[in-house]
């Protein structure tokens, strides 16, 4: 495959129109964008948005050419469904591909005037397409947000002339990255119903709030988003949330206006791939979405972070958490009963949300952590068990403190499954005042916990069961004397966040599902001021 | 309840629902019997995944006739199955497919 530092060959290649041009690296008088694409391979679908953007936004300083691997029908098509503004030729019998040789699509060659290729990107890649927007600006473009709800990377699919069998046929219904959608339909009741009552089959089984028109207008009169603009396809069923659809479920909810820019982020965020919640929904586990809210905005909005943290105490978390939920249950699909066959299921699911005790904690709060700036907002997603609780009165020192945490922790999905799970300690304000006044810093209680939660080996002798098979895997330690394996792979699977009333000693774990690439990772979003 | 006076609009939703279009599949042809079959087992990488297919396997095999067993593994149970995973199914040239799970 050509890469940056060769020289582009020249072609010709068939408009779509019918007309024939030329691309010769000497006469190019502007950098061309050259993108090899195939119609069913969903990272060029996901590159489309951006190519666009790129042919917009700096279409008057380089030329744009996708050569599509497929027959004219199947690319008519995807022009049309995916909305493509930037030029596309056919690379009939894959003469131009054989010439480049790209190992697969999209590969997106930035070709120098004069024919040196500058940049080249096999897959997707935010990093490398700001690079190419850089480059191709003359000062730093930002083409992919980093937040914008897709991932950093993908992988591309093999290109058509390496694959062995060529299979070009489009999906006709599937579209998944189109940024539109139609409208939501609109109900008319009858006079004789009562609108309460015929929503009772949307959502939680509890009463919500008629979304009706005016409602719902009202709702979106607080975010400048289109509201047919598609926030995220929303798994397992990958239904459209619409600005509109998600609108309509924060009135159900109970929502005030003012969420609707938390919710949108918080929708984005939960559906990045990242965070995994195809799975996170069908699993039979006890996971539900804990979502966690940082920065000014929960003053703004009013986010409890204080006693009852978890309990129903403000109007904000409960309807920011049973939004989300709604969202997830009557436009994701995943029903209990339906596709979401938790065994036990987890009260979260009606409503799972809480703010950090930024003014009690005296560490770093969690989006601080992740990147951002104290000043700025953000939410955290965590797929999460029920909070198991450890009180812990007596205990004058913090080493004391941490050491009762770390029982509590060693039992999360199962006492005798370590590595590959992660776990949330929401430390209440005077446990972590004793932890500040012994001079442990953020880092250190995550240190002590990952050393000292583990569990005696002798206890894995005798009868098999979870987590006695993996043990090859597992890292051992010797805690208070005695060998143990370590419950945790690394001190950053456990998170830390302060929560909670000022009176009372107790503290909270909360395990994971499966964690890592392969289960689902926490994500963090920054929220706008403003949609 | 009550009524609507004169002049008043009835009350309108917002369909809060999935209205997204999704293609419609029809279900395969089902297979009149195994005799002589290609049959593909996928297992989608739970522990006890193989113990099981195993025991399907020899059963395919010794009481229904099945020729040829292909076996293939998704990558992680907890995700969809990739398009390579699919793909190498399609080219096995399987008659039917049992997608299979134990814990």
């Amino acid at each position: 495959m050509l890469d940056t530092g060769d020289r582009a060959p020249d072609f010709s290649f068939q408009r779509l129109d019918g007309t024939f041009s030329e691309f010769e690296s000497r006469a190019q008088s502007r950098p061309l964008l050259l993108a090899f694409l195939e119609t069913d391979c969903p990272t060029c679908r996901l590159s489309i948005p951006y190519l666009n953007r790129l042919w917009r936004e700096l279409g008057e300083q380089l030329d744009v050419l996708a050569l599509s691997q497929d027959p004219e029908a199947p690319t008519r098509e995807l022009i049309e469904k995916a909305g493509i503004e930037f030029p596309v030729s056919i690379d009939k019998d894959l003469i131009i591909t054989r010439l480049y040789d790209p190992i697969s699509v999209p590969t997106l060659l930035l070709i120098a005037r004069g024919g040196r290729i500058l940049h080249s990107l096999n897959g997707f890649n935010k990093n490398v397409l700001n690079e190419i927007a850089t480059t191709i600006a003359g000062a730093p473009f930002v083409i992919a947000d980093a937040f914008d709800g897709a991932p950093d990377t993908k992988f591309g699919c093999t290109s058509r002339h390496l694959e062995p069998v060529s299979e070009g046929a489009l999906d006709s219904a599937a579209n998944p990255y189109l940024k539109r959608s139609g409208r939501a339909s609109r109900i008319v009741l009858d006079d004789s119903i009562d609108p309460f009552e015929y929503c009772m089959q949307f959502g939680d089984p509890l009463p919500v709030i008629p979304p009706t028109i005016d409602r719902v207008e009202k709702m979106l009169t607080k975010c400048d988003l289109h509201p047919d603009e598609v926030i995220a396809l929303v798994p397992p069923n990958y239904g459209a949330a619409t600005v509109e659809k998600i609108a309509a479920n924060a009135v159900m909810a109970g929502c005030t206006q003012e969420i609707m820019r938390v919710l949108i982020t918080l929708v984005r965020a939960v559906c990045d791939e990242r965070y995994n919640l195809h799975g996170v929904q069908a699993t039979t586990h006890f996971a539900a979405p804990l979502v966690i809210v940082n920065g000014p905005v929960r003053n703004e909005l009013g986010f409890a972070c204080g006693s009852n943290v978890f309990s129903n105490v403000a109007r904000t978390n409960s309807t920011l958490g049973r939004a989300l939920q709604l969202v997830l249950s009557n436009i994701g699909g995943a029903r209990p009963g339906g596709i979401d066959m938790s065994t036990l299921g987890n009260a979260g699911k009606f409503s799972y949300c809480i703010g950090e005790n930024e003014e009690e904690n005296p560490w770093e709060p969690l989006h601080v952590e992740s990147g951002f700036k104290r000043e700025e907002s953000a939410i955290t997603v965590f797929a999460g068990e029920s909070p198991h609780g450890v009180s812990e009165h007596k205990a004058r020192e913090g080493p004391q403190v941490l050491k009762a945490i770390s029982r509590a922790l060693a039992t999360v999905w199962s006492y005798r499954v370590c590595a590959g799970i992660e776990a949330i300690v929401v430390m209440c304000p005077e446990h972590a005042k004793t932890l500040h006044k012994d001079g442990f810093a953020k880092e250190d209680v995550r240190r002590f916990l990952f050393e000292n939660t583990g569990i005696p080996i002798r206890h894995f002798e005798g009868a098999e069961g979870e987590g006695t098979q993996n043990t090859n895997i597992y890292k051992q330690a010797i805690i208070d004397g005695e060998s143990c394996y370590l419950k945790f792979l690394h001190p950053s699977a456990i998170k830390l966040v302060v929560a909670g009333g000022t009176a009372g000693k107790f503290s909270a774990v909360i395990g994971s599902w499966a964690a890592g690439p392969r289960g689902s990772q926490m994500v963090t979003y920054p929220i706008p001021r403003s949609n | 309840m009550q009524l609507r006076k004169e002049g008043e609009m009835p009350i309108t939703l917002v369909n809060p629902m999935d209205e997204t279009p999704h293609a419609k599949q029809e279900a395969a042809r089902r297979l009149a019997n195994l005799f002589g079959k290609t049959v593909g087992l996928l297992d989608i990488s739970k522990p006890g995944g193989s113990i099981f297919l195993n025991q399907l396997e020899r059963s395919l095999k010794q009481r229904y006739g099945v020729v040829r067993v292909v076996r293939i593994t998704k990558p992680t149970f907890t995700r969809r199955a990739p398009d390579e995973v699919i793909e190498e199914l399609l080219r096995s040239r399987c008659d039917a497919v049992i997608e299979a799970l134990a814990d």
